[in-house]
């Protein structure tokens, strides 16, 4: 009697240990990853308990609970990525650069691109031609700042500005794709009518 | 004979085919484009579009709403139109719920739902172009992606 006894605190203990029942062993898990290009990415994790930000590669959130805000980010071994997501991993695709995205940036209020997206013009014509790409997508935007009706003149001016030059270097119009949003679409989220230079942009995106 | 009762089951299927693609929400397959394309898929993987399952070999096309499904043994890499890189791990599922390319009209969007299993994850221009456009949604959680490279699991049921 008193044997079996023992055996059912046995098995209540490892049930516990393993987490058998309501809860899980393993936790859902998230990990950031370096980038190849250096630039680090953010993931926001969200659950009807709450949200946590992870913006370090190497950390990790856990996360299994619909209710619960998720545990805070924490550093994850190599290792451990490797063993549990080494199969997916191993089949990762390469980047195929199916498409190139370069962005230009403009002087406030103006069509006039900075001084550095000057020098990249130059850059954005040898990459469609080296391509030979026929699709090439040109699309103007602007900051917050102004009614939407300027901003609206305003990136299509910025948009025609580049389809022109390149036009000028010597590449066929009917490959170029022009449009324009205005103030619809900023890259960087910001309040109405603040100033924010790198959503004054056109994004030339080439096939 | 097995010709005779395909031929047959064909007219109802059709009929409640045609059925529901006329019922608004439910669009029409020739209509959906293909969003991505298996580039590289070992052991088991498949993918499921509307109840039928097709083995993933390389250069299938995929679309949305397509689930892309993987056994004990295996993997499956996809690239999106967008430059996306996926991959699945094994005993993997996961929902292309949406994905949206379109740089001529300024819309991106791309909507994942991982059912359960392991993943890789690359941005494309979509997180380049429109950073709050990019979700991954898990039975727990949703989560937001901008521009960045990440591996999760989710334990499933």
């Amino acid at each position: 009697m008193r044997q079996w006894r023992n055996v059912l605190f046995v098995l209540i203990f490892f049930c516990l240990l393993s987490g058998c029942g309501a809860h899980r062993a393993k936790r859902d898990l998230i990990v950031l990853l370096p980038d190849q290009n250096g630039k680090g990415g953010v993931i926001t994790v969200t659950t009807q308990g709450g949200s946590q930000i992870l913006d370090k590669p190497g950390y990790g959130i856990e996360f299994d609970d619909l209710n619960k805000p998720p545990v805070a980010p924490k550093p994850v071994e190599e290792k451990e990525v490797s063993d549990v997501f080494a199969a997916a991993l191993s089949v990762l695709p390469d980047q195929t650069g199916r498409f190139i995205l370069f962005i230009l940036y403009f002087e406030r209020n103006t069509a006039k691109l900075t001084h550095e997206s000057n020098d990249l013009l130059s850059q954005v014509q040898k990459t469609i031609k080296s391509r030979n790409s026929n699709e090439v997508y040109v699309a103007g935007h602007t900051d917050l700042v102004g009614t939407e009706a300027y901003n609206a003149g305003l990136s299509s001016k910025r948009a025609n500005t580049i389809r022109d030059l390149l036009v000028s270097s010597g590449i066929k119009p009917k490959t170029l794709f022009v449009s324009s949003y205005g103030k619809a679409r900023p890259l960087v989220p910001t309040k109405d009518q603040v100033p924010e230079p790198r959503n004054r942009r056109v994004e030339v995106i080439v096939r | 004979m097995n010709f005779n009762r395909i031929g047959k089951l064909f007219v109802p299927l059709a009929t409640i085919f045609i059925l529901l693609s006329m019922g608004g929400n439910v669009s029409p397959v020739c209509a959906s484009p293909t969003v991505a394309t298996v580039q590289k898929a070992s052991g088991t993987a498949a993918i499921v579009r509307q109840g039928q399952t097709m083995s993933a070999t390389v250069g299938l096309e995929i679309r949305e709403n397509d689930t892309l499904r993987t056994g004990p043994n295996g993997s499956i890499g996809v690239i999106f139109r967008d430059d996306t890189l996926l991959s699945l791990g094994p005993e993997s599922a996961l929902v292309i719920d949406k994905f949206v390319f379109a740089p001529g009209e300024g819309k991106f969007s791309i909507v994942l739902r991982m059912i359960r299993g392991t993943a890789a994850y690359l941005s494309g221009l979509i997180s380049k172009l429109a950073p709050d456009s990019a979700h991954f949604e898990t039975p727990t959680a949703s989560i937001g992606i901008r521009g960045t490279r990440f591996v999760v699991r989710v334990e499933g049921k």
